[in-house]
């Protein structure tokens, strides 16, 4: 039992896939180590809610567009493939924009312009430029996910840290017992702030850049 | 087919196509859009006379429930008279009125004033003594996040409670915002009528304290009713109590 999970476990080590998910959640972190669409990391997350639904957006704009650029490839004309780009990213980002609104709306309120911003996202049009345009379409969603979940662990990392010391709450739950609020805990209100986030994301990029050192 | 049209085709079927995507999404989502919108509205206005506190949890059918029983929508000509929904023209002036066992509790005026970057649309709660402000809330707004989007906020919205839109003597003031803290910038007697202002959105805050003047100017013929004799105004019987 063991062996075939072992067997398995390796037999995906060695998809493509697999390696290029790792390779976007670590080494090529698009927040951490690319320090690409930190505008979005910074605004929304405040809550761990808005950063989930961000996360979702982001990465099925990244994975779709992705891949319906990579089956355009060999069509789309070199001199205006910057314009193809920007107008397929805009059009999954309006329509991802458009079913917030109509299902999410309180959230939607919340993500306000950011949704609409994941057009400039560096990072969508930086995977459309830097892998779909010279990749099949199914390694090109894949690689657009493995990125969508790279910015996604780093926004729900700082998001975490931010909510939970920032309003003592976790999914607009409270976490921290009303205990230590009346042996004098108090909420820390930077990390509400902008400011909070820049330097909770400083120490993600910093942890990351020590820890990929020592592997070395 | 050379590259320049190779080009211009790719172009045009382009547009062609997303053009075609963005139209179903809009018609087919619009239904349920209007529906959210709708009710967001309902919510702004049970938050400005304090039905739902800001960031409570509640489901769209007890927003309606509770809206369907506490708040009436009705109709005012230029000079304050209440008029039916059929005979409305386009001088008539929306008001809906909050009612508690039978009685009116405050009225519920809509702002829709100009902002730096476009309209700011929202509420403004007067209790019925038809001077203080019962709440103030804002629903729809493209001010710049963090700084006249503010507006939307909490801590800027509470400060609006109690204000006074008439001085001591009896004159309408209107409520304005300051540049600053009320307590630095104003001086004692008007405090009253002013609100804490917000940072870096000095402009936001003047066109909105214009035209909140100017549809509170609108409504004076209303307020001045409630002024004269608060106990005397009944909501209509057709509607409810």
């Amino acid at each position: 039992m063991n062996g075939t999970i072992t067997k398995s476990l390796t037999a995906l080590r060695k998809t493509k896939s697999y390696r290029d998910i790792v390779f976007a959640l670590w080494e090529a972190n698009p927040i951490s180590k690319q320090i690409l669409g930190i505008c979005s990391a910074l605004a929304v997350t405040v809550q761990l809610q808005t950063a989930l639904v961000m996360s979702v957006a982001l990465t099925l704009v990244v994975a779709f567009s992705s891949m319906i650029i990579s089956i355009l490839r060999r069509l789309i004309p070199r001199n205006i493939r910057i314009i193809a780009e920007v107008a397929i990213i805009a059009t999954l980002v309006i329509i991802a924009d458009e079913i917030l609104k109509a299902f999410l709306y309180d959230i939607s309120k919340q993500l306000s312009v950011f949704v609409g911003l994941i057009i400039t996202n560096c990072i969508v049009l930086g995977r459309a430029e830097g892998f779909a345009l010279s990749n099949p379409p199914f390694r090109s969603f894949m690689d657009g996910i493995a990125n969508g979940i790279g910015y996604s662990s780093i926004l729900m990392g700082v998001a975490f840290l931010r909510e939970l010391l920032g309003s003592g709450k976790l999914f607009g739950y409270a976490v921290i017992p009303d205990v230590l609020y009346q042996i004098g805990y108090t909420n820390n209100g930077l990390m509400v702030l902008a400011p909070g986030a820049f330097i909770v994301i400083g120490l993600f990029v910093w942890l990351e850049h020590t820890l990929l050192k020592k592997n070395r | 087919m050379s590259d320049r049209l190779k080009s211009v085709v790719f172009a045009a079927v382009m547009c062609v196509v997303v053009s075609l995507l963005l139209t179903t999404a809009s018609t087919g989502l619009q239904r349920f859009q209007q529906q959210n919108i709708l009710i967001d509205k309902h919510k702004n206005i049970l938050q400005s006379v304090g039905l739902i506190d800001p960031g409570q949890k509640i489901d769209p059918e007890g927003v309606e429930k509770l809206f369907g029983e506490s708040i009436k929508p009705l109709w005012v000509d230029p000079t304050g008279q209440l008029i039916e929904e059929n005979n409305r023209g386009e001088q008539s002036l929306p008001v809906y009125v909050h009612v508690k066992d039978g009685g009116i509790e405050a009225y519920i005026i809509p702002i829709n004033s100009r902002g730096l970057w476009g309209r700011i649309l929202g509420y403004l709660a007067l209790e019925a003594d038809g001077s203080t402000v019962a709440g103030f809330t804002v629903y729809k707004h493209s001010e710049t996040p963090g700084l006249g989007g503010e507006i939307e906020k909490r801590w800027f919205q509470k400060n609006w409670i109690g204000k006074q839109i008439v001085d001591q003597a009896g004159e309408f003031v209107s409520v304005g915002i300051a540049k600053g803290a009320v307590e630095q910038v104003i001086p004692k007697q008007n405090r009253p009528h002013y609100v804490d202002g917000i940072s870096g959105a000095t402009l936001t805050g003047k066109y909105l304290t214009a035209g909140i003047r100017q549809i509170l100017e609108q409504y004076e013929p209303v307020s001045i009713k409630f002024r004269n004799n608060p106990a005397n105004i009944r909501p209509p019987d057709k509607t409810g109590s």
